[in-house]
């Protein structure tokens, strides 16, 4: 079933030249996470508070369950839309406990019920004994589960969250992650979650939806998003790609390293680009090769390595850590992808 | 020179602070006070610039409230009536009275003006920079000591220093020449405090901790780097602190200069005292002596004209005071050995305080201590009933009080539509209510008797007259103040209540409010303050029979009691000293 649909947004702030959000269209299923990635200012952001309904939309349709919760003549305030956020800054409520930050979404209820529900959330984050403290006196993981409680609380139809990591520390970032999408699913949320850093994306995304100033430009599981890239762009954005200029030919693709067998449909001797990714190349010592070693990254595990090919364009190909190679090493590189790889018409 | 490292200085400001109210939370009471500390010197720019920050997303259209819009129109329109109607006054008035003023009078007057504003304010800024660097910068002695005694002053309100200085030197009669006199056997020429010098050196003694404490704010937060830079490229100290340091200052210390101009054109107790007329003591005395409304309406248009004129200024500088801000990178400059300069120095230092604060406190203090000793002067002090001392406090303290509420009542949806929807119309509304900080008193007094006689003869001869007139003098601060906590304040927050099922109004009520309440309060204690001693606008709007602290103490000095008055001007001084002392020791520096 659908929980979210979006038609057509549109958003300019006044006095911008360009949209923020532009002609975007999107649905959601339940109990589904989208991620919504980008480079900063592609307007993911924007999207998410149209959504929420702290912004008004210039036009487009958002249905929520069903209802329509803003449109040319509807717009439903966001208190009334139900709800739940998760903002980049927590904004917890210093002036209240960790207890009533979470208890502050559920009025009408009875006093019971509220206790059962607070003290069931807490305990699912892990701080059912943090309930008498302030904010003030939280660790940031901590306060971001406080936020994530309180938006959780009201068992909302929909969970936003607007960067909800990034001001956490790199390695207590990876931790939190992995805890709260656990919790997420075991609650069968549905979420839109919105983030710049493509590790996290894949990492939380049941499908990924990929912006650029203000303009969807794909959306699909990580797997697609990451191998079948539509535009240069998600392929550039998504996986650090080298692209390879070629020229199609009867057998596939021709390039200066060798005749990619990939079946194209395009006219012959159209020149296209091949995206190419670190794990896509390999190289072995051939004093009379095709590229020449250029730089070497020690990356633990492997070792990542900058190839010059003879036209000057730059390849990247991992190797095992135990072989090592200098830089300034003559070498003969070629594709050995197993998948199909992303091909865009230059 | 290139504002790269400015700009770059401004980004790493924000970068460092990007999401701080949590702490803020925890240092609510100590946020309140620098607001206070602030606003105190009636700028909100050196310390706390709202961070750039919160301030990106703030330009939302989740429906603007009516409400909040309506309020907020109602309230400039409230401060607006007054000063249209005083322009509206001087021009109406007949063609008579503008020539035959400019024949007469105005060119008088204008000098007058300009010059005591020009050198008192040159006066503050030299007194104030040079005391700031001292205690700041050098190893002048008792330096932690002295940076209370320079701010002190700011509890004395000029008018009561003029009149201490004024008992004791005055030429025929002071306490000084008497007892030289009496001591020499023959009368000794002393330095009269009365005229353009003196009003110079009262105004200048009692105004220039603003500066003192803006630029020594400055002082501190300049990074020591800036200065070792012009060192490496080459400067001598000397010249680094002229084309480097004082530059760096120099939006702050403009700033203060200029609220120093505003208060100089506002003054009407001590260039009264000092029998030097201004705008403002000629303005009163058109108003009380001759009942001459007429030229009183063309001299207030001028003079709010100028008026407005200093304050534009002043607004246009708060926003760009802000490169001065600390940042984490910064580290003390290094302590400057004054050498054998150290003894003129102190003495200096000590001059300005003993004149400024020892002087005035300690005469009040015996004064005081005489009053309560002679059983006769004690009488007058406690009498019951509406001549007694009890009923002076207690119409200072209501209609003081009164004031300060209203102000912030009416600070609030100002400061709102500022802060969360800035656009033209509400950075309009906003400034218009900082307007008050350019209509000295015995200009709202004017424009009330005026309106109150024609639109509202219920109020006439009522204190509310005089509450008003407090509201529309001091609301500035209450709108400063709540601007400077709610820019404190993420949207997020508003915004995460929203979301949570709260309307507009029950986030008002249930996150803003609870929140910038220290704010508030600052703002209100500020606003109670100063009317507390708010003098010309209540000589000529109360009622007969409604006398305040300020009044009771204006009308004994002015007929020479000043044994009588001592008390009620000691109370005044010790009203403003507690919550001064208060802010100043929440400062780091000052513990």
């Amino acid at each position: 079933m659908t929980t979210l649909e979006v038609q057509n947004l549109f958003k300019r702030f006044p006095g911008a030249q360009h949209f923020a959000v532009n002609d975007v269209s999107f649905g959601l299923s339940d109990n589904e996470i989208l991620a919504l990635v980008g480079p900063s200012g592609c307007g993911k952001t924007t999207t998410l508070r149209l959504i929420a309904g702290l912004e008004r939309p210039d036009a487009g349709l958002i249905r929520l369950s069903d209802r329509v919760v803003a449109s040319e003549t509807v717009f439903v305030p966001p208190e009334k839309r139900g709800m739940g956020m998760v903002f980049q800054d927590h904004a917890l409520f210093p002036h209240l406990t960790v207890y009533e930050n979470v208890a502050f979404g559920l009025r009408g209820k009875n006093q019971t019920e509220i206790r059962t529900t607070v003290g069931e959330i807490l305990h699912m984050v892990g701080l059912l004994s943090y309930s008498k403290r302030y904010p003030h006196e939280l660790s940031g993981g901590e306060r971001q589960r406080v936020a994530l409680a309180r938006a959780l609380a009201p068992r909302p139809v929909l969970v936003l969250m607007d960067e909800p990591f990034s001001s956490l520390d790199a390695d207590l970032r990876a931790e939190v992650r992995e805890h709260v999408r656990g919790i997420l699913k075991s609650m069968r949320a549905t979420v839109i979650f919105v983030t710049h850093d493509q590790d996290e994306a894949l990492y939380m995304g049941d499908r990924l939806a990929v912006m650029q100033r203000g303009e969807l430009e794909q959306i699909g599981t990580p797997e697609e998003i990451f191998h079948e890239s539509n535009t240069r762009f998600v392929s550039e954005f998504m996986g650090d790609s080298d692209f390879l200029r070629g020229k199609v030919v009867s057998g596939g693709i021709q390039t200066e390293i060798g005749l990619l067998k990939q079946m194209v449909d395009l006219p012959a001797s159209t020149p296209v680009e091949i995206a190419l990714r670190a794990d896509d190349v390999e190289f072995e010592i051939d004093g009379s090769g095709n590229s020449l070693i250029v730089g070497r990254f020690f990356r633990g595990a492997f070792n990542l390595y900058r190839l010059r090919l003879n036209s000057g364009q730059i390849l990247h190909a991992f190797t095992d850590h135990t072989k090592i190679f200098e830089v300034g090493t003559r070498v003969q590189a070629r594709v050995i992808a197993e998948h199909p790889l992303t091909v865009f018409s230059g | 020179m290139d504002f790269g490292p400015r700009s770059a200085v401004c980004g790493l400001w924000s970068l460092n602070h990007p999401q701080p109210f949590y702490t803020s939370w925890r240092l609510a009471r100590s946020s309140g006070q620098r607001l206070c500390y602030n606003s105190i010197l009636m700028l909100n720019s050196v310390e706390t610039t709202p961070p750039t920050t919160f301030s990106v997303r703030t330009i939302k259209n989740i429906a603007i409230s009516p409400r909040l819009v309506i309020a907020a129109g109602l309230v400039a329109l409230f401060v607006a009536i007054p000063l249209v109607y005083i322009f509206v006054r001087a021009f109406s008035a007949e063609p008579d009275a503008w020539s035959r003023l400019f024949q007469t009078r105005i060119w008088k007057l204008l000098g007058n003006t300009l010059l005591l504003v020009l050198a008192v304010t040159g006066g503050a800024v030299v007194t104030g920079v040079s005391m700031a660097w001292l205690t700041e910068r050098t190893d002048l002695p008792g330096r932690k000591v002295f940076r209370w005694m320079l701010a002190m002053p700011l509890a004395i309100p000029a008018y009561i220093g003029g009149i201490v200085h004024l008992a004791l030197l005055r030429p025929r009669g002071g306490i000084i020449p008497q007892v030289l006199e009496r001591v020499f056997g023959q009368p000794i020429p002393t330095p009269s405090p009365i005229g353009f010098w003196g009003a110079t050196f009262i105004l200048t003694l009692f105004m220039f901790p603003y500066v003192y404490l803006l630029s020594g704010a400055a002082f501190r937060s300049l990074h020591a780097s800036l200065e070792e830079a012009s060192r490496v490229f080459g400067r001598t100290p000397l010249q680094t602190f002229f084309h480097v340091t004082l530059p760096a200052l120099r939006p702050g210390l403009m700033a203060g200069a200029l609220l120093v101009a505003l208060d100089i054109l506002a003054e009407y107790g001590t260039v009264a005292l000092l029998r030097y007329e201004t705008f403002s003591s000629a303005i009163f005395v058109q108003l009380s002596g001759r009942y001459d409304r007429s030229s009183a309406s063309v001299l207030s248009g001028i003079l709010v004209a100028l008026a407005i004129l200093i304050l534009w200024g002043e607004l246009r500088l708060q926003g760009r005071a802000r490169f001065t801000q600390m940042e984490s990178a910064w580290r003390p400059a290094p302590v400057i050995g004054l050498g054998k300069w150290r003894v003129p120095a102190l003495l200096l230092a000590m001059g300005i305080v003993f004149a400024s604060l020892i002087v005035p406190v300690a005469v009040l203090l015996v004064w005081s201590v005489q009053a309560l000793l002679d059983p006769q002067t004690l009488a007058v002090i406690v009498r019951t009933g509406s001549q007694g001392f009890g009923s002076y406090v207690w119409n200072s303290l209501w209609s003081s009080g009164l004031a300060a509420l209203i102000a912030v009542i009416f600070s609030l949806p100002v400061a709102l539509l500022a802060v969360r929807y800035p656009n033209r119309f509400s950075r309009f509304v906003s400034r218009l209510c900082q307007v008050g900080y350019a209509i000295p008193g015995v200009v709202i007094a004017l424009s009330l008797v005026l309106l109150v006689n024609r639109a509202l003869p219920i109020l006439y001869a009522t204190p509310l007259v005089v509450v008003i007139a407090y509201v529309l003098r001091h609301m500035p601060q209450a709108v400063r103040a709540s601007e400077s906590a709610l820019n404190q304040l993420s949207p997020s927050l508003e915004e995460a209540s929203r979301t949570l099922g709260r309307t507009s109004l029950q986030t008002l009520v249930q996150v803003t409010l609870p929140l910038i309440l220290p704010g508030l309060l600052a703002g209100g204690s500020l606003v109670f303050l100063t009317s507390l001693k708010e003098l010309p606008a209540t000589l000529l709007l109360r009622p007969p029979g409604f006398d305040t602290l300020a009044v009771r103490v204006w009308v004994w000095a002015g007929e020479g009691f000043y044994v009588p008055a001592a008390p009620a001007a000691l109370l005044l001084v010790i009203a403003s000293a507690l919550p001064l002392s208060f802010l100043l020791r929440r400062e780091q520096i000052f513990k």
